[in-house]
């Protein structure tokens, strides 16, 4: 790793004033930055990190006048094993469970979950060896190469790297906002990745809290992800849905730059009973405007799967 | 950069091979079935061998010694201007304090090893997927290679080489032992540390339970079947004793 100065943070202010001064980043967990940083695969390495765990009262699981808030650097652990959010929020206790390893579990934050880089293994090569579209370059590697883990939705901006965060499409399904320094934010319009970031966030915005509104009286949701090996490895295709006591909601994540969300699906599940052949429908639904890769073409029958049996499982949860 | 991360630059002479052949480190591997020193009094001895404060403060870019930090300071400030210069910082490994000088990119697993001569903690990916390097951190076992060094000042860190020098745990080595749960043992004290972590939450894990809290440890030589049967006997040992 390059090295670089490094400040631990009181408070948020702190942080931003630090974060404003040249080449500086923020880590949290470190999970995803301090490998990214040892592989240097980025044309510019950060010369100051800035240590948002040591903020006092970033790190907190409450529920205040029917809003679930979660601190931004509390870990995903925590939320997994948080009876609260297991029995209300199901799918985002079910996601943050399903995350890596117990270990990053232990040292990820759920804001760095959200603000975790992509993964493309020609981004991801280690000392910038592909300078692609992304690093202001000129090719997806991707496109051309293997991409069995890339887009089945299209490319934006001519990437088809995929966005992995497990949290995610737990996060828009159940309808949370995202709290930072200046604003509030839909989880559903966080991404974006025509920034570098892959997220709405500009130079200097820090997430402070992630707020998700009690599901009405009835609702479900539940999480699914799939992936090679149950644990470590990041998702080929994740779902997340919220049925019942309204609208119902359905979000997935590995298939597209950003979290998609299954508004198709939505609409057919709306109002329905969950059974079988309606959730089958709606799966059905989700993949309409899917435009796979011939190397991602397997992931289709995995999405549709998905998203069929999380509407099943809220039935039994 | 790559040889930056195995650069041996360690001050008290304590180098892997002269540290290994004087006092000897507690490795939950191969070497405690092989019947050498008992790990508790390798482990103790490993721990003692260390000082824990800096009587010497060497310059980590050209190695230069100083006889105090403000000297090394003004060394670095006019030497090498526009180097991040190095700091102090005062780690508390299984349960004493270490006064250690490092550069704030290096990590614990680097540290550990090349600061301390703890050598329990091996790095193999280097990136967070295995767990080689597991170490606790206030309760949780977390990624050595994966935690910046100076951001553990003020926390209570614990190795394999603690949990090998505490009676409490000599069952959980044991264990081990008697089950092999290990082949080349690399990736042993990772789980060992993971596993001891599982006891403390849930004193009588059921095998399900054991491969969960080992869900974040590979090992190369496939080990795996003979970890939950090791963890699950001594939990028993464990209960009994206590
Ligand atoms: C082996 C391995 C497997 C993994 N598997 C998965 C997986 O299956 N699913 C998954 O979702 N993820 C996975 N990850 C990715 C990721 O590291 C974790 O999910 C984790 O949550 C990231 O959080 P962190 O606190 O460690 O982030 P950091 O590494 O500290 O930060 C990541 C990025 O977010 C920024 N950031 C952090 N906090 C904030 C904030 N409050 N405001 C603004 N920006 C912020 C940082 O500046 C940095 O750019 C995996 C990682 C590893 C190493
Ligand atoms: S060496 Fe730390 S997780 Fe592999
Ligand atoms: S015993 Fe060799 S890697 Fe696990």
């Amino acid at each position: 790793m390059k090295a670089f100065n490094h400040t631990n943070a009181k408070n948020l202010a702190e942080a931003k004033t630090a974060l404003a001064k040249g080449e500086a980043e923020l880590i949290a967990g470190g999970t995803d930055l301090i490998g990214r940083l040892k592989d240097n695969i980025l044309p510019l390495h950060p010369t100051a990190l800035i240590n948002i765990k040591t903020i006092d009262g970033l790190d907190y699981i409450k529920e205040e006048a029917g809003v679930l808030k979660i601190g931004a650097t509390t870990r995903l652990a925590d939320i997994a094993a948080n009876s609260v959010i297991s029995q209300k929020y199901t799918a985002l206790a079910q996601a943050a469970g399903r995350v890596a390893t117990p270990h990053v579990r232990d040292m990820g934050t759920i804001g760095g979950n959200l603000a975790q880089l992509h993964r493309c293994w020609y981004f991801r090569k280690p000392e910038n060896r592909f300078p692609c579209v992304r690093k202001n370059g000129t090719t997806c590697y991707a496109m051309t190469g293997d991409n069995r883990y890339h887009s089945i939705f299209g490319a934006v901006n001519r990437c088809i790297a995929v966005n992995i965060s497990d949290t995610a499409p737990a996060l828009i399904a159940l309808n949370a906002k995202i709290l930072t320094t200046s604003r509030t934010i839909d989880a559903d319009s966080f991404f974006d990745v025509k920034n570098p970031g892959n997220t709405v966030l500009a130079a200097g915005e820090i997430i402070k809290e992630i707020q998700i509104p009690a599901p009405p009286a009835g609702a479900r949701s539940a999480f699914l992800k799939f992936a090679i090996r149950k644990s470590i490895d990041f998702p080929i295709v994740n779902c997340a849905v919220l049925v019942g006591g309204g609208p119902a909601r359905i979000a997935l994540n590995a298939v597209a730059p950003k979290p998609y969300r299954a508004t198709k699906a939505e609409a057919v599940i709306a109002g329905k009973p969950i059974n079988d052949a309606n959730a089958e429908a709606a799966a059905a639904a989700a993949l309409e405007d899917a435009k796979p890769l011939t190397a991602t073409r397997y992931k289709l029958q995995i999405a549709r799967t998905l998203v069929k049996r999380a509407l099943l499982r809220t039935r039994t949860l | 950069m790559a040889n930056e991360e195995t650069v041996n630059n360690e001050g008290y002479g304590l180098n892997r091979r002269n540290f290994l052949k004087n006092a000897g480190v507690a490795v939950a591997g191969g070497a405690l079935a092989a019947g050498l020193t008992p790990p508790a009094e390798r482990a103790l001895a490993a721990e003692s061998a260390i000082p824990s404060a800096l009587t010497s403060f060497r310059c980590p870019i050209c190695a230069k010694d100083f006889d105090t930090f403000a000297a090394l300071k003004n060394h670095s400030a006019s030497e090498h201007p526009g180097r991040v210069p190095p700091v102090t910082t005062t780690l508390n490994v299984n349960g004493k304090d270490y006064e250690v000088l490092i550069e704030p990119h290096w990590t614990l697993q680097r540290v550990l090893q090349f600061r301390l001569g703890l050598t329990g903690a091996k790095q193999m990916c280097g990136r967070g997927v295995c767990g080689s390097c597991t170490v606790i951190i206030d309760g949780r076992a977390v990624l050595s290679c994966t935690t910046l060094a100076v951001e553990c000042e003020g926390k209570a860190i614990e190795t394999v080489e603690g949990i090998a020098a505490n009676p409490k745990w000599k069952a959980l080595i044991n264990s081990y032992c008697k089950w092999d749960a290990m082949q080349c043992g690399y990736c042993t004290p990772g789980f060992v540390v993971s596993a001891k972590v599982l006891l403390e939450k849930n004193p009588n894990p059921t095998e399900d339970q054991c491969r969960e809290a080992l869900a974040g440890n590979i090992c190369c030589c496939g080990t795996y079947p003979r970890h939950p049967t090791a963890i699950m006997e001594a939990a028993k040992a464990i209960n009994a004793s206590t």
